[in-house]
């Protein structure tokens, strides 16, 4: 019952928004069901951690302790984004950046269209992380890609469109080669129960009977996903689409892009990675997981250097957590996973903080390039300023920030698994995105003061902006046992323990 | 003389052998012409074959929730899709395609070489003992798929892009109906529904960039760098 | 004896073919025509006229209208018509035909541009890049069938052909005759890739090389030019739908032969006077993309008889 909740909400809020009449009451809907799924999700983990798994409908339905877990990040990210987006889009239309009709009936028109597709967002988001069956999986994947075309065309813009047209063709291209993948795990799998039986795709039996697949073609299926989800994921060289898309998409939008659609590209491909690596030994999905992974990172890192726009940079950071991701995953082992499933958790928080502060930044400064930003951040508005700082900080992994503790954790499941090319290649690309945010972001932050005034008082983003800031630092120290519990639980299911 | 011997296999393996190659020929003429309105019926038939093919084998191998799958393909890729775009190119009023990267001869011989890359990644699914059809559809299917992504990064006007990426979902429909007699009901009326929407909403897309650019040329879309 | 029978008729039927194809066209576009037996009557005019010949010229121009037409002859000679024994079959098959096809061209093109005039040039220029395309096209097609027969002799193909009735329905005979159709447009010169009625410099191919060609000359090549459309046509029908071929041309299945064949070439006049009205020419720079087409479908048909 409680997974069919958590589905509903954010159907009914979308439909509730798209029939509302005033702003307030869209922003109240939005508000409220995002509350209620992040309620929801909390239950949800609390059921898991007491039976182990949850499951409805013969199977069609099923979470498990990653699967809470992801919907438990996604969930409170996207409720601190609907209360920031409050406040964002209040200065959006203040500013005449949603269309400037002296009736306002266009701009209500975009804030609808902005309130109707977020939740109809995060459902698909959520849909893919209950849903048991691999075929759904991937339904659900292409519905966050169609659901978010929109929101990155938001502004209208001819760069919006240019975005959104990258967005859709590398996704879809990527998601053709996933879906080829699923259907190659289908022929893998259905030897075992008949061809018509909807069980044949389900992840939980497949899982189970792992070693039973048919070998050659869980190769050419991981393969196939990887290239698939990894374009989701953003991991090189799929990635060129996703500068541009969160350059151009609104703030809360790219906070959600950035993190949830993130993890749960990367919840489809552990699922496929458990199976891969039930059938044909943990090697060989290894390999191609630390190969995309240190490309990724070695990606990121001359973007990172030259970078000019401090969003594309956000973008590039995304992509270089990645590929540390896909190399936790490749490590695999207990240590790998945990450290994956501890970065996936403090990466959502940290990224997600950064893209608010972001969003403060280019509202009250109304540009996105470093070089225009001619004044200090931290003068013009303190609260941004110090909280930007200290999210940049924890981003780039500086201890004793949370992200350091993770990565940490990885380099040493590296070297203790064998891989030390791996790890010393690691350092070195992280040493280099270090660098190269370090000087730009703070540059940007702390710089010689312009004679920017004090900035207007902003209480929905401020507020968000506290709430998550305050959730990081206080997880850099001490993670809550039933998280704690939660996260070493979705570890082992990763490491197949 | 001419006897129809409609029940035995071998006769349904011929007919659906050749609806295969027909498809495949479709394929090369979509990517040897250049009126995009033909494009969009070369598509249409091309899964109407891909409907009729689906229909044979459920016929031949006693898979009735087959038919469902042909059923919706007719549907949504043969008539709400091609009307769709169609309705679309009506209205920003471009009829023809600028010439591709690659020039027509060129690329046309590609998708030959494609075809046979797609023979041979097939072969390794080759099973001797299944009975039924399928080996030449999968082959069919996964050049389908090359072509079409070859035609992806191949042609310029966006509209062009939209129909390559169907008729890559295309090769992937007749590769499940081939290696598995379709995947269960539930995935393929979601695989379905993300076609439909997937068509709508690049459809609007493009016709955005039109309206923005002039041009659905989208080599022009080059502000976004670095 | 067969020789013979199958001289004439290739001798008598070529201008009904092409006068019928010219009489159905112009029905399509609601015009009269010149009737089903214009082309005799042409032919008989040119031969009753004298000769202009230009000083320019030299001996290849007076030699070939001689080489085109009596390599036309022997290229039909060996292809079955009536009978699945072609006559002189044992003398060449596929090959032989193609080669006697492309002599005669070869030396049309030559003799285009002996007389040293434009169009004659012009004309020979597009002839080569257009047969440079088609001839591989053509030949991957027919290898197609005659690997499907295990011989490239005319006459075992056609025997083969015969034995399976359900054969056309295999992807590699079907993708050899979509190969062979376009080859066919193209090496008999007709819309769209080029207009046997044209004499405009823009337009015209064929009609360029003999431009300078008058008298018993002209009538030689235009006559050598309808029976290489009707060598072609057989070609085309008599690998892939040999139905009604007799075992030899003696006795009355002779009659029922000719009959079969008559009917099978109206269909197919029908089709190309079809093709020729809905089409309009194609730019010369296009040709290639269609023929690029002929060549890629004649190479899946090859392949295709390994792996389908």
């Amino acid at each position: 019952m409680l997974l069919i909740l958590l589905l509903l909400i954010p159907v009914a809020t979308a439909a509730a928004s798209y029939f509302a009449r005033r702003r307030t009451v869209m922003e109240a809907v939005n508000l409220a069901g995002f509350g209620a799924i992040f309620f929801a999700s909390v239950v949800l983990g609390a059921r898991v951690l007491a039976d182990g798994t949850v499951s409805l409908a013969n199977g069609f339905f099923y979470a498990d302790a990653l699967s809470a877990l992801v919907i438990l990040l996604t969930a409170s990210v996207a409720l601190i984004c609907a209360s920031y987006s409050i406040g964002y889009l209040r200065d959006d239309q203040q500013s005449g950046e949603l269309g400037d009709d002296a009736s306002g009936k266009e701009q209500l028109a975009q804030l609808r269209m902005y309130y109707t597709l977020t939740p109809l967002f995060v459902f698909s988001m959520l849909f893919m992380a209950v849903a048991n069956n691999l075929g759904v999986m991937w339904a659900a994947m292409e519905a966050t890609t169609l659901a978010s075309i929109f929101l990155v065309t938001f502004y209208g813009k001819i760069t919006s469109l240019e975005a959104a047209w990258k967005y859709a063709m590398i996704g879809g291209v990527g998601l053709s080669m996933a879906l080829f993948g699923t259907l190659v795990a289908y022929y893998a799998g259905h030897n075992l129960t008949g061809s018509a039986a909807l069980s044949g795709l389900n992840w939980s039996v497949l899982a189970q009977h792992s070693a039973e697949l048919d070998k050659t073609s869980m190769r050419l299926a991981f393969v196939l996903i990887l290239m698939g989800y990894g374009t989701k994921a953003g991991l090189a060289p799929m990635h060129t689409w996703k500068p541009d898309a969160y350059s151009e998409a609104p703030v809360p939008s790219a906070a959600l892009l950035s993190t949830s659609t993130l993890n749960c590209a990367f919840y489809g491909l552990i699922r496929f990675y458990i199976l891969t690596s039930g059938c044909l030994g943990a090697e060989y999905p290894s390999h191609l997981l630390l190969l995309f992974g240190l490309l990724s990172m070695g990606v990121a890192v001359p973007f990172v250097l030259v970078q000019k726009n401090f969003r594309r940079l956000l973008a590039y950071s995304t992509i270089d957590h990645a590929g540390i991701m896909a190399i936790a995953l490749g490590i695999g082992g207990a240590l790998g996973s945990l450290g994956l499933m501890l970065h996936m958790t403090f990466h959502t928080i940290a990224k997600a903080l950064l893209f608010l502060c972001a969003g403060n930044v280019y509202q009250h400064f109304k540009t996105d390039q470093f070089s225009k930003i001619k004044g200090s951040v931290i003068k013009a508005m303190p609260l941004t300023g110090v909280v930007f700082f200290v999210a940049m900080l924890a981003i780039i992994g500086m201890p004793p920030f949370s992200l350091f503790q993770s990565e940490f954790l990885i380099l040493r499941a590296a070297f203790d698994g064998g891989h030390t090319l791996t790890g010393v290649l690691f350092v070195v690309f992280s040493a280099g995105v270090f660098a190269g945010v370090l000087l730009l972001v703070g540059g940007m932050i702390l710089g010689p003061g312009g004679d920017e005034p004090v900035a207007a008082r902003r209480p929905w983003r401020n507020g968000s902006l506290l709430a998550l800031a305050s959730t990081l630092v206080i997880i850099g120290f001490w993670v809550p046992a039933p998280l704690f519990e939660l996260i070493s639980r979705a570890a082992r299911v990763v490491s197949g323990q | 003389m001419l006897m129809m011997p409609v029940l035995d296999l071998q006769f349904g393996e011929r007919i659906v052998t050749l609806m295969a190659a027909l498809v495949l020929v479709l394929q090369i003429a979509m990517v040897s012409q250049r009126w995009i309105v033909l494009h969009i019926r070369i598509f249409a038939v091309q899964s109407l074959l891909l409907a009729m093919i689906a229909a044979t084998i459920a016929w031949y191998n006693h898979a009735p929730h087959i038919y469902i799958a042909a059923v919706l393909t007719l549907v949504v890729k043969v008539i709400l899709v091609p009307i769709l775009f169609e309705r679309l190119v009506t209205r920003m009023e471009i009829h023809e395609e600028i010439e591709p990267i690659v020039n027509v001869p060129l690329s046309v011989l590609i998708a030959g070489g494609l075809t046979l890359v797609g023979y041979v990644v097939a072969e390794s699914f080759y099973r001797p003992d299944a009975p039924g059809v399928g080996h030449n559809a999968l082959a069919v299917a996964i050049s389908l798929f090359l072509i079409g992504f070859f035609t992806m990064i191949n042609r310029r006007k966006a509209l062009t892009q939209v129909l390559a990426l169907l008729s890559l979902e295309n090769g992937l429909f007749l590769a499940a109906i081939s290696l598995t007699y379709g995947m269960p009901l539930i995935v393929e009326l979601g695989i379905l529904f993300d076609v439909l929407v997937a068509a709508m909403v690049l459809g609007i897309l493009v016709y955005r960039i039109r309206e923005s650019f002039e041009s659905m040329d989208v080599s022009r879309l080059r502000r976004l760098r670095g | 004896m067969e020789n013979a029978a199958q001289f004439f008729l290739l001798l008598m039927l070529s201008p009904l073919v092409t006068g019928v194809i010219r009489t159905l066209k112009a029905r399509l576009q609601t015009r009269r025509g010149p009737g089903i037996l214009q082309l005799y009557r042409d032919l008989q005019k040119l031969f009753s006229k004298g000769m202009v010949i230009p000083e320019t010229a030299s001996w290849i121009f007076t030699v070939t209208p001689w080489i085109v037409f009596f390599s036309t002859i022997l290229a039909g000679l060996m292809i079955p018509m009536v009978a699945a024994e072609a006559p002189l079959g044992l003398f060449g098959g596929v090959l032989a035909v193609i080669y006697l096809l492309g002599l005669g061209r070869f030396f049309l093109a030559l003799s285009g541009m002996d007389t040293g005039s434009s169009f004659g040039g012009l004309g020979s220029s597009r002839e080569m890049t257009i047969s440079a395309l088609a001839e591989p096209a053509m030949m991957l097609a027919i290898f197609t069938v005659a690997i499907g027969a295990g011989s490239t002799g005319l006459t075992e193909i056609a025997g083969t052909a015969i034995g399976q009735s359900w054969r056309f329905l295999a992807p590699s005979q079907m993708f050899a005759f979509a190969a062979l159709s376009l080859v066919l447009i193209a090496e008999t010169g007709r819309i769209p890739v080029d207009n046997p009625d044209t004499h405009l410099e823009l337009t015209m191919i064929h009609e360029a090389m003999i431009l300078e060609y008058s008298g018993p000359y002209l009538a030689l090549l235009e006559w050598a030019a309808s029976i290489k459309q009707l060598v072609l046509m057989t070609l085309l029908i008599n690998c892939f739908w040999p139905f009604g071929l007799q075992p030899t041309w003696f006795g009355f299945g002779a009659v029922e032969g000719i009959c079969w064949l008559l009917g099978k070439l109206l269909l197919l006049s029908c089709a190309i006077v079809l093709l020729e009205t809905v089409n309009a020419k194609m730019r010369l720079f296009r040709v290639p993309e269609l023929l690029a087409v002929a060549f890629t479908l004649g190479s899946l048909a090859l392949i295709s008889t390994f792996l389908f």
